[in-house]
């Protein structure tokens, strides 16, 4: 195994553990809207989100890493370039990451002045982690990118794959950058921010995915290197040319010209299409290998990404992205309802997909199987429909009470707060909180444990390379 | 809008693009199994989106250029699996069909 096969397990490691927090810190922060004393005095409900958001960044981010640490020597055929600066950095970056979270939980906040922007809290949603983190996710991108682009210059081989990738390495370090200037002027600090939030998110992140879903896709089902790269360039096409402009529907309500109802609104509406196509695609490679594979807990997610990005982006996405309904829906628990679904199905359930492909690897299994897996699968999936269903309930009582009768007065948010179907939406969403959690608990016993429990022989399933 | 216009616009664009889904992923599981009965289950899919985008067209408060966007839409989106599949069949060398 290559150090960066090594480096890779840890960051998969780091990312599973982090996905816990974020699980956590999202079980309290919806305990709050039912016991809104909760912790009062102790622990703020603002100080929970920015765990469960920032956490939710944090192990994306480092899942994807540990994906690509252990395709690229694969890939080029040799140990990248300075892996050993990256070793370095990864336990920075986790000692950096347990520093922010402890300050977040024991200062919580500070003045309005630099000092609280440098080493508590920049106050910017997603990138609330003080400067000095910040930069230090800066120096870990960029030496991400070295190790790639360095290795390629190294080895002077270039596939289609890592074409792409390098190509998205730039805009992601480029844009990250976003995350540092503090604007006076509330408009124009949020229209950069969002260059940041959806640009990384609809657009770099999407492109990474892809690159992440066409190597496992050689390595899960054999698909063929021409097949999977021409795809994804389709794929890539496809989702910038209707993803970047898509940014206009965050611009809508931020004090922008009007010109951007239209632009976002049309590209916005453009976005469930090249989803539809990943459906079909998906549906296409599965049922040409018949489901078998080695390892069918990696080809379930796989595939639960492919319909959870449809439904949580495409479907959840369209009923709310148009101008005239987004006046009433946005900022609302429907948007949250959205965003949970959007982000598991575009990403979390990828991470989770490569997880096991790579417990696989490392654990020498000749195939993966048990039953575990399977109650993890159903309990983490049924427990984020729960989740995004309670929300949708909860969004979309406040819309109508209180932006659309209401007219989005004080007394018209508490009436909306107040109404019985919000109630019962958040009662619920944290009751389907609590079985997504003890899906991540059987999950992470599952990875934990895969290949040490001697069931992992499932039935002979004849694999297909 | 209304306020129950709202809710119902936003429960039908839901639906639009589900249906979308669902025809999409019925019309692959027929070509893949080669059942014809199922096309025709893909078919009631994609009658039920256009039932939906006339609908909105019809009942919502949408902006006109909103609704001649869905009904654009529901063109492309009644190609898209067929096209997919066939560049599918084609890079992929007739496996699906084998």
């Amino acid at each position: 195994m290559y150090r960066s096969q090594t480096l890779a397990v840890k960051y998969l490691a780091a990312a599973i553990g982090l996905f816990g927090v974020m699980t956590i810190a999202g079980l309290l922060s919806a305990y709050y809207y039912i016991d809104p004393d909760f912790l009062f005095g102790l622990l703020h409900f603002n100080i929970a989100k920015i765990l469960h958001i920032d956490t939710l960044v944090i192990w994306l981010l480092m899942g994807f890493m540990g994906a690509i640490y252990w395709f690229l020597p694969e890939e080029l055929g040799r140990e990248p370039v300075g892996i050993w600066l990256a070793e370095i950095l990864f336990y920075v970056f986790c000692a950096a990451v347990a520093v922010v979270a402890v300050v977040f939980i024991v200062v919580q906040y500070g003045g309005s002045n630099e000092f609280a922007l440098w080493f508590i809290n920049q106050g910017r949603k997603y990138v609330e982690a003080p400067r000095w983190a910040a930069l230090g996710v800066v120096a870990v991108m960029v030496v991400f990118g070295y190790n790639v682009i360095g290795t390629v210059l190294a080895t002077r081989k270039l596939t289609g794959i890592i074409a792409v990738l390098m190509v998205d390495l730039i805009p992601l370090v480029a844009l990250y950058l976003d995350a540092f200037p503090a604007m006076t002027n509330m408009s124009q600090d949020l229209f950069w921010w969002w260059w940041l939030v959806h640009l990384w998110v609809e657009a770099t992140w999407e492109v990474l995915i892809g690159c992440i879903m066409a190597f496992t896709l050689m390595q899960l089902l054999g698909t063929s290197r021409r097949i999977v790269e021409t795809w994804l360039y389709i794929e890539v096409a496809l989702v910038l040319g209707t993803g970047i402009l898509g940014l206009g529907h965050h611009y809508f309500w931020i004090g922008t010209p009007n010109y951007w109802l239209g632009i976002g609104g049309f590209f916005s509406a453009l976005e469930p299409l090249p989803l539809l196509g990943m459906v079909v695609h998906a549906v296409y490679d599965a049922g040409t290998h018949h489901m078998k594979t080695a390892n069918r807990p990696a080809l379930y997610w796989m595939m639960a990404e492919a319909f959870g990005n449809f439904l949580g982006g495409g479907v959840w996405g369209f009923m709310i992205t148009l101008p005239q309904i987004n006046l009433y829906a946005h900022g609302t628990q429907w948007t949250v309802s959205h965003g949970h679904f959007a982000f598991w199905g575009a990403y979390g359930c990828g991470v989770i997909a490569v997880a096991y492909l790579v417990a696989q690897k490392v654990r020498a299994l000749p195939e993966v199987g048990g039953a575990l897996w399977k109650w993890s699968f159903a309990a983490l999936n049924l427990g984020l429909i729960g989740m995004v269903g309670a929300l949708l309930v909860s969004g979309m009582t406040q819309s109508f009470v209180e932006r659309a009768i209401g007219g989005s007065t004080l007394q018209a948010f508490i009436a909306g707060q107040q109404d019985p179907w919000f109630v019962s939406g958040m009662l619920l969403r944290f009751i389907f909180g609590v079985i997504f959690a003890l899906g991540y608990a059987i999950l992470v016993y599952d990875l934990a444990t895969l290949g040490k429990r001697g069931v992992v022989l499932a039935a002979p399933a004849k694999a297909v390379p | 809008m209304t306020p129950t216009g709202l809710l119902s616009t936003a429960l039908l664009l839901g639906l639009y693009v589900l249906l979308a889904g669902g025809y999409g992923l019925v019309y692959t599981l027929a070509r893949l199994e080669r059942w014809r009965n199922l096309k025709s289950v893909a078919g009631v899919f994609f009658v039920l989106h256009c039932a939906i985008a006339v609908l909105i067209v019809v009942s919502s408060a949408l902006a006109p250029g909103w609704k001649l966007l869905l009904v654009a839409s529901s063109v492309a989106i009644f190609v898209i699996p067929p096209l997919t599949w066939r560049y599918l069949e084609h890079i992929h060398g007739g496996e699906g069909t084998q």
